[in-house]
């Protein structure tokens, strides 16, 4: 049985270690342009987080986290704009009031918290994105990978559930 | 669509063909391929079914860039098109461009971005390879979930709405006009030409501000294609681009053009009221002119002031006034819409330097009147009486505000901002009292000095050698403004200068100016009917500082002047042509082309809860009764996706960002069956 969190990786020359993957769901007009904008400052930071863009963080249907985590990811980001700089002036409302009921909802269903993160980075704050990722990529990597069908199988939730929908 | 998109087929589109990917990987000149090993990548991508075509080129942007993704579209027959490059923020709209020149349906088109998020932040060859591997078979994935999509057309009325009467809506006014467009121009206030009419002279010209609003207002007035209200108060808004309805009340301006004497009757009204336009330093009649030369040129009543006594009316023999007046509604129809309502200056706290508790401590915007010629004193410096010796000027109150130090505004935030203006505007006024009034010693305290524009730093320069004293203090420690307990002066300014090294100083003074900052004006009214995006600084925020500085996020509105943040006059004339020219350049179709990335209520699965109505910040969605459906109005979205996240039913769906295209990128990304990933 390969690991879920190991099975995306691609050994190159002498990399055998497990990497964390993380799928990070930015925002297009502040924090997508928030990386770029670390990009063209050349700030280096850890390729663990890859980035699917939505037009506002008000886009991040909460099934789209769970369905990163059932998949294979061992944490998710969600970056989005400070609240008052909205381009869609209160998109980013609903994610305010989304993201800490997903959090509750995450660790209900056995997730570290350490996996789920929800900040806001303007289109200025390219060092804050980078740092973040980093920050993230750490604090996931000391957390080991998430099997989470496995970890949910083993504490009895969705008992009976089969394990070959979600690719064990 | 296109004929060649019919033909085409798409997946999950009732279409039938499979898609025929082709994917072109930049080398950006070597930054992305010095780092990323594009051949790799282009020959792993290559393997991966339906795609038909992977290369890498040194530059997809250029001419032969481009060619090639045509050539390969015509002879291969490709349906979707992958470019790996920059950020899409770049050249996307370059490549759709190309698709649509090769006649594909240009939405048929997916933009990696592998220089800004990959090439340019993960210096390990390998890792860099890898990643950008699976950012391009997640685009991969993605692209097949693709549909060929077309712009909205949405028809447009040939005509403008102004909201403001100063120099920015007058000159976007003119602008629009001379285009040959009809333009309304509303202001709230009984007469025009706004913040700049009570200025005096500019910098950096020298230029008095009403010989340069004169001509222009004389413009606007004239012109067989504007109408103006004044007195005018915005009451409702329906509508969109192309076609937005206000409605406006029109208050009673009490006084019309066939009052004759006019001097005569202002003098007979026993009520007075502060005048604002001299910022509170005279007092005005309840029936007044601001100022000569102002337009309308008759006079306007403040029914603040006003008791109704009947005095001027008898005194105007019974014509051209009208105490009994009631306010009228009406409804303006424009295609587009120019927010031209300036700024307020920053009104210090009580006791901030000392401002309402002595009477020699002024706004620089007050002692801007007090200089000029037409003003309350006849441009003399006159203060209780007493003659002046020591003038004080203090740099950003208001502004460039501290946490801890500077108590927040009512809303809490504090003005951390540059208003841009005022340092250059200190300087003009004190090189022109220092030559006028060559006898005065002026001190200077500011924490920094910023002449930023053209001309500006010569005022600083002849300041210097006019001999007016710089004292730079420590933010930290503002200085301190008593009352001299030697009474050689009124007032003593206590502070640190940092220019000597933290020598304490003592500077007595006989007339103290606060260089007060600017603060947006409280628009609630204008956000609540328009939907505007609003700064951090409350300031209206625009699209983007750079690719669209004068629009607004919600479509058919534009910027002009000061609304967007802290202008001199410079500044906002600027702006307000810009704004005019963006606005020309759409009500000059007969149709505008919006992009298609906006919600659609798949009307099988609503169950008419009415949650998505409750989410758009646009009230782009109605419920139609009948139907008990759900309705998104294809002009008002702006395609933020927020319903389509809220939707209980999955009943709502994003073009450009639908579940199928979002997940399946999620997949590929974690290496779940890639580029497989196909729609049910």
């Amino acid at each position: 049985m390969t690991q879920v969190g190991t099975q995306t990786q691609q050994p190159g020359p002498g990399r055998t270690t497990w990497e964390p993957r993380i799928i990070g769901f930015l925002c297009y007009w502040c924090s997508y342009t928030g990386a770029d904008s670390a990009g063209t400052a050349r700030m280096q930071y850890p390729p663990n987080v890859d980035i699917v863009k939505v037009m506002c963080s008000g886009r991040i249907d909460p099934e789209l986290i769970t369905t990163a985590f059932a998949n294979g990811a061992d944490g998710v980001m969600v970056l989005g704009c400070h609240i008052g700089d909205c381009h869609y002036i209160s998109g980013n409302h609903k994610t305010m009031v989304r993201m800490p009921l997903m959090r509750r909802l995450l660790a209900e269903l056995g997730l570290e918290p350490e996996r789920f993160r929800h900040e806001w980075v303007s289109a200025a704050e390219g060092e804050k994105f980078s740092k973040l990722v980093a920050e993230m990529t750490e604090q996931v990597r000391a957390l080991g990978p998430l099997n989470w069908p496995r970890l949910l199988y083993e504490r009895g939730v969705g008992h009976g559930m089969d394990l070959k929908a979600w690719g064990e | 669509m296109t004929e060649n998109t019919r033909t085409a087929g798409v997946p999950g589109n009732g279409g039938g063909e499979e898609p025929r990917i082709g994917v072109f990987i930049c080398h950006c000149g070597g930054n992305i391929s010095d780092v990323v090993d594009v051949h790799r990548v282009a020959e792993e991508i290559g393997r991966l079914p339906s795609v038909v075509f992977s290369t890498t080129h040194t530059f997809v942007c250029s001419d032969p860039g481009q060619a090639l993704i045509e050539q390969k579209i015509k002879e291969l027959n490709l349906n979707r098109v992958i470019v790996a490059a920059c950020s899409p923020t770049l050249h996307e709209l370059t490549f759709r461009r190309t698709l649509a020149r090769a006649g594909l349906n240009q939405y048929l088109f997916e933009h990696t971005n592998v220089r800004e998020q990959v090439s340019w932040v993960v210096a390990d060859h390998e890792l860099a390879t890898q990643k950008a591997t699976r950012l391009i078979r997640a685009a991969v994935a993605r692209v097949r979930h693709l549909v060929p999509l077309e712009k909205r057309r949405i028809p447009i009325h040939p005509s403008a709405l102004v909201i403001g009467g100063g120099v920015a809506g007058l000159t976007a006014a003119r602008d629009l006009a001379d285009r040959g467009f009809a333009v309304t121009v509303i202001e709230s206030a009984p007469f025009l030409g706004g913040r700049m009419a009570q200025l005096d002279r500019l910098y950096p010209t020298g230029q008095r501000a009403r010989e340069l609003l004169q001509p222009l207002v004389d413009e606007v007035v004239r012109h067989p294609r504007i109408t103006i209200h004044t007195n005018a108060e915005l009451l409702q808004a329906t509508g969109f681009i192309g076609d937005f309805r206000t409605t406006v009340r029109l208050h009673p301006r009490g006084v019309d053009t066939s009052l004759k004497n006019a001097g005569a009757v202002i003098a007979v009204c026993p009520e007075e009221a502060p005048d604002p336009f001299n910022y509170g330093l005279t007092k005005r009649k309840a029936i007044y002119l601001p100022y000569e030369g102002c337009y309308p040129p008759h006079p306007a009543i403040d029914w603040k002031a006003c008791t109704k006594c009947g005095k001027c009316v008898e005194a105007a023999g019974g014509a051209g006034i009208d105490l009994g007046g009631q306010p009228t509604d009406v409804e303006i129809q424009s295609g587009v819409i120019l927010m031209a309502v300036g700024l307020d200056l920053y009104e210090p706290r009580r006791g901030e330097y000392g401002y309402r508790e002595h009477p020699e401590v002024v706004t620089l915007a007050q002692l801007n009147r007090l200089l000029d010629a037409d003003g309350p004193t006849g441009g003399k410096l006159v203060l209780n009486g007493r003659p002046i010796r020591n003038v004080g000027f203090i740099h950003c109150v208001g502004s460039l505000q501290h946490k801890g130090i500077h108590p927040p505004m009512p809303d809490g935030r504090i003005n951390d901002y540059c208003s841009r203006i005022c340092c250059t505007t200190t300087l003009r006024a004190a090189t022109e009292l220092k030559e006028r009034f060559p006898q005065l010693n002026i001190y200077d305290f500011h924490e920094d000095i910023r002449t930023y524009g053209r001309g500006h730093e010569a005022y600083y320069d002849r300041a210097s050698q006019q001999g007016i004293v710089f004292i730079r203090f420590d933010p930290q420690r503002p200085p301190r403004v008593e009352r001299d307990p030697r009474g050689e002066a009124p007032l003593v300014v206590k502070t640190v200068d940092r220019l000597t090294l933290g020598e304490e100083v003592e500077v007595p003074i006989d007339l103290l100016v606060l260089a007060t900052g600017l603060v947006a004006r409280d628009m609630a009214r204008l956000v609540d009917l328009y939907r505007c995006s609003v700064g951090s600084d409350r300031f209206l925020l625009e699209v983007h500082p750079k690719l669209r500085p004068v629009e607004l996020a919600a479509f058919g509105l534009f910027l002009a002047g000061s609304v967007q943040g802290p202008m001199d006059t410079v500044e906002s004339t600027a702006a307000a042509a810009a704004a005019a020219s963006k606005a020309a350049a759409l009500i000059a179709q007969a149709h505008v082309e919006l992009d298609p990335f906006i919600a659609k209520v798949v009307e099988e699965k609503c169950s008419g809860c009415r949650i998505c109505l409750y989410v758009c910040p646009y009230d782009a969605i109605s419920r139609d009764d009948a139907k008990k459906v759900a309705v998104v109005n294809q002009a008002l979205c702006t395609g933020c996706g927020t319903c389509v996240a809220t939707c209980p039913c999955n009943a709502i769906i994003q073009f450009g960002f639908d579940d199928a295209q979002v997940k399946s990128e999620v997949l590929a990304l974690l290496g779940r069956q890639p580029a497989l990933a196909v729609a049910a």
